[in-house]
């Protein structure tokens, strides 16, 4: 499933996690069986976690996404762009974002 | 490079620690109806299956969502979906869908005789954090002697059995009463052999919420003596040690509240709160007394959190007798005396119920394992003591 993502890959969330921000927190619920790797886990992310979650919109390609983020924080966009695939391959392959 | 998601055990999220240090909504128990197809004895709350008015009067799901999007901008991550028998209603799966996908984390009471294919399928593809399940017998004579409902031992081992078949995570428990006492040990094996570590009882049965005299009486009929309760608690071995080992926590008089007045010492409405079957908010299940209740058709549950639960905790005693006893007692962590079941028992949130404290001297002599504790003699002169 990773190996079909690339930076013009469009991603959502899945249907089947709900995202709560608790505390300043971003936590991911799993709502369906088969989400993430075990029972009983909440998932959160970290503040660069964060930042891509709130951009995946099923609209933007992971390369905007990336530019996007590269602007906002000042920061070279190929480091941006390691972050964002990085970070939306582990959320494909924990069926917790879709690819579209 | 770190990865930037991490997956947390539900107890070891440190969130919990931070929502703690402030005024936070951690759960909520919502009893979606009041009626049951069984009739139990003991029951506090059930209605009949049929009660017209009362299936009238239950929340709407439209209105079970409101209050959840309130509750969840308060901050809760878990509901407790309860009856009654949660399962009567036609709707449930509506509802349960609808609690699960705003991201909380569900539990559910039931007595398992509804369990269908299509609820399996549900909880197999959405699971819920636990199913709590109760024992009422261990025997088609002891269970249905309680529930009142023929048939409905074999409902239930054919609901718990589908549960336990799909591995939907399912916890036991037993209420411990005259009608099902002597198949209580056959009731434990029952429970264990089925879950490991979740197999609980609880002896201390509540009066009714509506005050029905006659199920009253037959609740009195049912509560076990103290030595009985006693009896029951020495034969598990596991929990009466661990009873043994907190016995200088459950039993000390620096823990009692001399010269406090308030009614409220315990965790109603700290961080969790119970919404009945017609919206009336409430405090904890089993407070009911007029003045510390609102419903949620009419207030806001913001405004509930926020403006009743304070006045309600800041509730005071004026009587004598309750401030020179109950309030200043050191047995109150084995006590069921609270401010919610004393106005059960007496209408008044200080009445005084002595059996109450009759099972707390029992249950203290026991732990200390000195019977002239059980007349409640060396409290009764500490209570004096100290004070004045």
């Amino acid at each position: 499933m990773t190996e079909t993502l690339s930076l013009d890959s469009i991603c959502a969330p899945s249907e089947d996690v709900v995202a709560r921000e608790i505390e300043g927190e971003l936590i991911i619920v799993p709502l369906a069986s088969g989400i993430g790797d075990m029972e009983d886990e909440l998932y959160t992310l970290n503040e660069t976690g964060k930042a891509i979650w709130g951009k995946l919109d099923g609209a933007r390609t992971l390369a905007q996404i990336a530019d996007e983020l590269a602007q906002e924080y000042d920061a070279p966009v190929d480091a941006i762009a390691r972050d964002v695939n990085g970070l939306v391959s582990e959320l494909v392959q924990r069926k917790m974002v879709v690819v579209q | 490079m770190t990865s930037q998601i991490s997956a947390i055990e539900i107890q070891n999220f440190a969130l919990w620690d931070k929502m703690k240090s402030k005024r936070s909504l951690f759960s909520f128990d919502l009893e979606i109806t009041a009626r049951c197809n069984n009739a139990c004895r003991h029951c506090y709350i059930n209605l009949p299956a049929g009660d017209k008015a009362a299936q009238a009067q239950e929340l709407t799901p439209a209105e079970i969502g409101r209050i959840a999007d309130q509750a969840i901008e308060l901050g809760a991550m878990w509901c407790l979906i309860t009856g009654g028998e949660p399962l009567l209603r036609d709707d449930f799966e509506e509802i349960y869908l609808l609690l699960k996908r705003k991201g909380l984390l569900l539990s559910v009471f039931t007595n398992a005789t509804l369990v269908r294919a299509e609820h399996i399928a549900l909880f197999k593809k959405y699971p819920p954090r636990d199913i709590e399940v109760t024992i009422y017998g261990a025997s088609r004579e002891s269970y249905e002697r309680v529930s009142r409902r023929a048939g409905s031992f074999a409902a239930f081992e054919r609901g718990l059995g589908l549960l336990f078949e799909a591995g939907v995570r399912v916890r036991l428990k037993a209420m411990a009463l005259r009608s099902n006492l002597e198949d209580m040990e056959a009731i434990a094996a029952f429970g264990r052999a089925r879950t490991k570590d979740f197999y609980r009882f609880d002896p201390q049965l509540h009066l009714r919420f509506d005050g029905d005299p006659a199920r009253n009486a037959e609740i009195g009929e049912e509560r076990l003596t103290p030595q009985e309760i006693v009896a029951l608690e020495r034969a598990d071995e596991a929990r009466f040690g661990a009873l043994q080992r907190g016995c200088d926590t459950l039993i000390n008089q620096d823990f009692t509240h001399f010269g406090c007045d308030h009614l409220f010492h315990c965790g109603a409405g700290n961080g969790s709160v119970n919404i009945g079957y017609d919206g009336t908010f409430r405090l904890c299940s089993s407070l009911w007394a007029p003045a510390t209740t609102v419903n949620l058709r009419q207030v806001s549950l913001r405004q509930a959190w926020e403006e009743i639960i304070p006045t309600v905790r800041d509730l005071r005693s004026h009587n004598p007798e309750f401030l020179q006893t109950c309030r200043k007692c050191a047995l109150s962590n084995l006590c069921l005396h609270c401010a919610a079941h004393a106005h059960l028992e007496t209408g008044a949130m200080d009445g005084a119920t002595p059996y109450f404290c009759q099972v707390a001297y029992a249950r203290a002599a026991a732990l200390r394992d000195d019977p002239s504790y059980a007349d409640g003699a060396p409290y009764k002169a500490a209570q004096n003591q100290v004070g004045g």
